[in-house]
């Protein structure tokens, strides 16, 4: 037997073994069992300790992924029923162990009365108990190594099925994709009636759904549907015209406080119509992209990342600062913001945001889908591809990027508004650099230079933290995870744009490691 | 492109007929719970002629508390903590009916958007009877028109922004005393009792600092003194000589600062080395609490604070011991607000005792609208936090704060 | 859409736009200095208050240095902005707390018979152990951080890692306040660096405290930076570092290890983040998992400030920034809470004068 392959799955077991630990410290093993519980539709309450036949399910899941992954170490040779075996028990064996070990030290301090909470302070009692099974130290011990030998090897053997049965596998489904081709599936490609019947159905569901789900529902999605607005208007910016922006935060609280300002009764009593407003919002948030764009937008890559991560604190921080109190209302924020109203009616339901968000959202699909179609959209593409050589074939480069800028920030200021007017109230907390980050994750996750890929981004980035909402303290640890675990799958974007990608890698050259090594390992 | 138009014109009119037809409000879904009223015998009275229905919690489900807390971000101290507070809270408060309470605390990040988030969230679930939050202003008020459409009391521990209570909302009441009472009774103990002249005021930049310093500076300069600095800090940092220096120059015989305990701690530990040894540290409820002391040691001797938390009695020790067991850590040290949620929780708890009914298939019935009422109308419940009176606007804390002086590495009150 | 295009005029001549951006700067900087005299002859700041100002700046910028180094080595080999730096960082922080909690905790007998805590009996070797844990783990953090969120997407578009960075930051940040809870904690330091004391200056009528943990850290920084500075220029590995940064194609023709390489760096940015964050727990005290974020985003602006991949840059810009935060509000006479705005506002008008940060090479335009 290889010997080096051994090594490797105990290597792969021992990291299965730190997750497992690093769960178990988090106090994840505890809320992720009970969260099993609840789904298997059993009470729990508060403070509760799930069932450990909960906890049994969870260390299930993770053995049997360390024993599939241990078996399939390599995807190039054919595996054998004892090689697999063999691996998936090693890799067991080393979670287990390693697992017991820690179990041991912290039942055993637990057993001396020793509280480590003062330092890891989801290790109480209780949950140490709950990690051995309610059982005595070497008992538990033990039958962490047992459960995790156990469900490794099934983990191997289930690599070793599914191996031999992926042929099968992809017999079936070519099958099953030419017979579709040849039925229903190739008629109704190409057919325009197809696209208006789909079209009618996502209308159909655009018009129903807020009527249907709810004011919860109504307002993530609206959340979603304000940064659909801003993941656009970055899109022109970053994916579009190649200009990494980290301060666009700044563009979405000057159309937020302008919204504000103008028509709050505190502090300037400028009850302006809703629309006046929005059209001054969305106008004050291009000028002051322009006034801004001006003196930077000579900077290029990470420097113009920077400044603009500059500005977008500068605003913050005026917008609260005593400086400026009387004018912006500081840290308290504004308040008693006007809603919509149209023909005299005014439409302040969450349904009613709901609609007018969806008909920004599309105005603004339109608006974008028609510039990066245009000689404009070429312009920008061929400064994101190379900005010299755009400028030496009469691109007027500056131009367009401070175009570019503009218009995003127009989209961020339209966002701003709506977000402004649907809260009734905006404050300096709600323009952090967080805004700005999230806005640039979700058009790289969902796809740069892609607008469905933005809309799914959007969905992603402020949809996912709610439905997380279950995990409490650890939603944001669960989705930055995600986050990682995203862009290492899906380097692309979920729904990449479908012209050649917009950015040239920095390092083309695959793999220069694998000349590396074969040359020599140490200089 | 025509195409995209034409689609773009239905979806316009399509939402503007189904806008028209009735707009309804939609936070409804948890209001009209009452389908069960087809068994009329079932369904107790009261919630026929309540302004907002009853909750209705089936048999075997929980009666749910939701609070709205930051429990991630850089104030998670503070969300963890008052939901730390509350679940004991709730482990105290036994059942109504046969039915247990339960605490759903949801992450609003400290935000205005977080806060409404959550609000919509709660005020969806049937269950959810009652909220004990939110924890800051802004979060606060971003939920509050929600809650009032559900029908869903509140019962703040510290959202201390004094307009809160001046909104006109129904269903808003805080155990926590706002920031116009607090400085007005901090301005008053440092020019009469301590005999100050000339005092610097400082805050962290937020809402509730801010909103506190301000008070100060202007009570203080009716009384007759002189507010000779007045700045900001930005929170988070572990640094702030360069401020406390530029202050040092002006010679404030005290620094009263608007803030939370972190930045306290590090303004009281850099005084010595910015020319203020000889100042006196004056916080506020917000810098009050164990770990002030804790992270002062020396530097914290002579430091004053405020605080709605009377000396120690007896639910507060028990609650101190309850709390050390069930956390490991001593309550006080996460945030100065631990308290609060305890009772901002058990004033609810107890509320919906008086009001809930249990009908005849055996769930439990909580008329809303009589539930918001009886919040509002509480008076002299006695916790941890003194005496629970709410005033008409829905102000629970009538009393003044009390002021301590750190002795020997602890607060002990301070002359009256 | 054609029609707009035409529309807008804003093809001014290259020329003209550098006339006003000279004359632009002349005007701030003439406004800058009248207002700076104007401050001045209001004398509101004794010559002790410059002082005081001006050494809190210098310690807090060293601290930046340190960090911003980290930026900056990463940057030159990889051209990614390690978003979790800040967060490598906070694990240094609590790596070097755990030590001294633990000598803390532990009773010896000194030689004149009195019992201490082993913290203070021996505080050189608490010190150096601190120093040594909190740098290895956070060099450990910085390792595992570029293998599994960084290494995978070799190759990938520039934006792609800095968004799994982003992705690793909040797990980092969240991880450190669910594992180690989300209270604040303080170092309990050895009684020779007591935070607070230090040598007394008497200088026009006060006393100016040069605390001995803003020394030590200065002084600290100081040799880690030459150090490594030497390691860079005057290794093997300085140079196989080097190399890389150049070029990896032709590095790896000649014998090195690029992955080998790039791991080393990010753990030698690592370590001097752990020294940063221990020296950061040292001599500030107060910590939580939040501990990284500011420096991070603080050092991220100094590097970029002395020019981003030049390691004497990161340097000058971290002391530069740290600087600017502290005088600038007084030299100006406004609110210290806008001291933020005045470090972004320097950062921004050196950029627009020197495109490449302050020792920046001219070449980083193209590069980038």
């Amino acid at each position: 037997m290889n010997k080096q392959s051994l090594q490797k799955s105990a290597a792969s077991g021992l990291v299965f073994g730190i997750i497992v630990i690093f769960l178990a410290l988090i106090g994840f093993t505890v809320v992720f069992s009970g969260l099993i519980q609840k789904v298997l539709g059993q009470s729990l309450g508060v403070g509760q300790i799930p069932r450990i036949g909960n906890f049994f399910i969870f260390l299930g899941f993770l053995g049997i992924w360390n024993g599939w992954r241990a078996a399939r170490q390599d995807s190039h040779e054919s595996l054998t029923l004892p090689k697999v075996l063999l691996r998936a028990f090693v890799a067991g064996l080393s979670a287990g162990v390693l697992v017991m070990v820690y179990a041991v030290v912290v039942g055993g301090l637990d057993a001396r009365g020793v509280d480590m909470r003062t330092y890891l302070s989801m290790l109480s009692s209780d949950s140490i108990k709950f990690f051995l099974f309610n059982q005595s130290v070497a008992m538990g011990g033990l039958i962490h190594v047992g459960f995790s030998t156990l469900m490794a090897v099934v983990g191997g053997l289930l690599a070793f099925g599914s191996e031999k049965s992926q042929e099968q596998v992809k017999a079936t489904r070519t099958k099953v994709q030419n017979w579709s081709q040849r039925t229903w599936l190739g008629k109704v490609q190409g057919n325009p009636y197809v696209s208006y019947v789909l079209m009618g159905v996502v209308l159909l569901l655009l018009v129903l759904l807020p009527r249907t789900w709810g004011a919860y529902w109504n307002y993530v999605m609206g959340t979603v549907g304000i940064y659909v607005l801003l993941g656009l208007g970055l899109n022109i910016i970053v994916g579009l015209s190649g200009q990494l922006v980290l301060g666009y935060v700044a563009f979405f609280a000057i159309g937020a406080y302008t919204f504000a300002l103008t028509t709050s009764p505190e502090p300037h009593n400028l009850v302006w119509n809703f629309w006046i407003a929005l059209a001054v919002s969305v106008v004050a948030a291009a000028l002051s992209g322009v006034l801004i764009g001006l003196p930077i937008l000579r900077l290029r890559g990470d420097y113009l990342a920077i400044v603009t991560l500059g500005f977008g604190e500068i605003i913050r921080i005026l917008l609260k600062s005593d400086l400026l109190k009387d004018f912006t209302m500081g840290p308290r924020g504004v308040r008693n913001i006007a809603g919509p109203t149209l023909f005299g009616r005014s439409f302040t339901s969450d349904v009613d945001y709901m609609y007018i968000i969806i008909l920004a959202v599309l105005l603004s699909v339109f608006l974008a889908k028609r510039w990066q179609e245009s000689s404009i959209g070429r312009a920008w593409l061929s400064i994101s591809q190379d900005e010299t050589v755009a400028q030496a074939t009469g691109v007027d480069t500056y131009k367009y990027k401070l175009l570019a800028l503009s218009l995003g920030a127009a989209f961020a200021g339209l966002g701003g508004a709506l977000f402004a007017s649907r809260n009734q109230f905006t404050g300096p907390e709600d323009h952090a650099l967080m805004v700005s980050i999230n806005v640039l994750c979700l058009v790289i996750v969902g796809g740069m230079g892609s607008i469905p890929g933005i809309v799914l981004g959007a969905f992603v980035l402020k949809g996912l933290p709610e439905i997380l909402r279950e995990l409490e303290s650890y939603r944001l640890l669960v989705f930055g995870a995600l986050l990682v675990v995203m862009m290492i799958i899906r380097p692309e974007g979920l729904w990449p744009a479908r012209r050649p990608k917009l950015e040239r890698p920095v390092e083309p050259d695959q793999e220069p490691a694998a000349v590396a090594i074969t040359v020599g390992g140490k200089q | 492109m025509k195409k995209s138009v034409l689609f773009f014109v239905f979806v316009v009119f399509a939402m503007i007929l189904a806008s028209c037809n009735g707009a309804a409000p939609a936070g409804d879904t948890s209001n009209g719970d009452s389908s069960g009223g087809d068994t009329t015998s079932a369904v107790p009275e009261v919630c026929a002629s309540d302004a907002f229905g009853c909750a209705v919690v089936p048999a075997g489900q929980t009666v749910k508390i939701g609070m709205g807390a930051p429990l991630t971000g850089d104030y998670a101290s503070f969300g963890v903590d008052i939901s730390q507070g509350a679940a004991i809270a709730v482990k105290d408060a036994g059942t109504v009916e046969g039915f247990a309470f339960e605490l759903v605390a949801q992450d609003t990040q400290g935000a205005p958007e977080g806060g409404a988030a959550v609000a919509n969230k709660l005020a969806t679930d049937p269950t959810v009877v009652a909220i004990a939050g939110h924890i800051f202003s802004g979060s606060t008020e971003a939920a509050m028109p929600i809650y009032d459409k559900a029908g869903l009391p509140m019962m703040s521990p510290s959202a201390t922004n004094p307009p809160l209570t001046t909104l006109g909302s129904k269903v808003f009441n805080r155990i926590a005393f706002t920031d116009a009472v607090q400085g007005k009774f901090a301005a008053d103990y440092l020019y009469n009792k301590l005999g100050f002249r000339k005092i610097a005021a400082l805050h962290d930049g937020g809402a509730y600092g801010q909103g506190l310093a301000d008070v100060v500076q202007a009570e203080f300069t009716a009384l007759g003194g002189e507010v000779v600095g007045y700045e900001a800090v930005t929170p988070g940092e572990t640094d702030y000589t360069a401020t406390l220096s530029a202050l040092a120059a002006k010679n404030p015989e005290a620094i009263y600062f608007g803030g939370y305990v972190a930045e306290g701690v590090v303004l009281a530990n850099n005084m010595k080395q910015s020319g203020l040894e000889n100042a006196v540290f004056f916080g506020c409820d917000g810098t009050f609490g164990a770990e002030f002391v804790e992270k002062t040691g020396a530097n914290g001797e002579g430091a004053y604070a405020a605080s709605l938390i009377p000396p120690q009695s007896e639910a507060k020790l028990k609650f101190d011991a309850d709390y050390l067991a069930a956390y490991g850590v001593g309550a006080g040290t996460l945030s100065p607000y631990t308290w609060s949620g305890y009772d901002a929780a058990a004033v609810l708890m107890a509320k919906v005792k008086e009001v809930a009914v249990l009908g005849g298939d055996g769930s439990l019935y909580v008329p809303r609208g009589a539930l918001v009422n009886a919040v509002r109308t509480t008076s002299g419940f006695v916790s941890i936090t003194g005496d629970v009176t709410c005033s008409d606007v829905g102000e629970c804390n009538t009393a003044g704060p009390t002021f301590y002086i750190v002795q020997d590495g602890d607060w002990v009150q301070a002359e009256k | 859409m054609e029609a707009l295009r035409k529309k807008i005029p804003l093809t001014l001549p290259q020329n003209s736009i550098k006339i006003i951006r000279i004359i632009a700067a002349l005007l701030l900087l003439a406004l800058v200095i009248v207002r700076a005299i104007d401050v001045a002859a209001e004398s509101q700041f004794g010559a002790d208050t410059w002082l005081r100002l001006s050494v809190s700046g210098l310690i807090i910028g060293g601290m930046y240095a340190l960090i911003a180094i980290g930026y900056t080595l990463v940057y030159g080999i990889l051209f990614m902005i390690n978003f979790a730096h800040g967060e490598v960082m906070m694990l240094g922080t609590f790596g070097g707390y755990f030590v001294f909690e633990a000598f803390n905790a532990i009773q010896v007998t000194a030689t004149d018979g009195t019992q201490m805590s082993f913290l203070n009996a021996n505080p050189v070797i608490a010190i150096f152990l601190a120093f040594l844990m909190g740098m290895t783990i956070a060099a450990l953090s910085g390792y595992f951080l570029e293998k599994i969120a960084y290494r995978p997407l070799r190759g990938a578009p520039r934006l792609v890692p800095l968004i799994s960075a982003i992705g690793a930051s909040i797990f980092l940040q969240n991880a450190g306040q669910l594992l180690f809870g989300p209270q604040r904690r303080q170092y309990v330091n050895p009684v020779v660096l007591d935070r607070g004391i230090g040598w007394n200056l008497e200088l026009s009528g006060s006393t100016v405290v040069l605390t001995y943990t803003g020394i030590f850290s200065l002084v600290l920084s100081a040799i880690l930076m030459v150090g490594l500075y030497l390691l860079v220029q005057r290794t093997k590995l300085g140079r196989a570092m080097r190399a890389v940064a150049q070029d990896k194609k032709t590095a790896a023709l000649m014998g090195i290890n690029v992955d080998q390489i790039i791991s080393r760096t990010f753990v030698i940015s690592g370590a001097l983040a752990g020294a940063a964050g221990v020296m950061w727990g040292i001599h500030n005290g107060l910590f939580n998992y939040f501990v990284g974020f500011l420096p991070g985003i603080k050092a991220f602006t100094a590097a970029v400030l002395g020019g981003i991949g030049n390691i004497p840059g990161a340097m000058v810009g971290g002391l530069f920034l740290g600087i600017v935060e502290s005088l600038g509000p007084a030299v100006l006479g406004i609110d210290f809470q806008l001291k933020d705005v005045i470090a972004f506002s320097i950062l921004i008008l050196v950029l627009i004068f020197r495109p490449s940060g302050i020792l920046g090479e001219a070449l980083s335009e193209e590069k980038v």
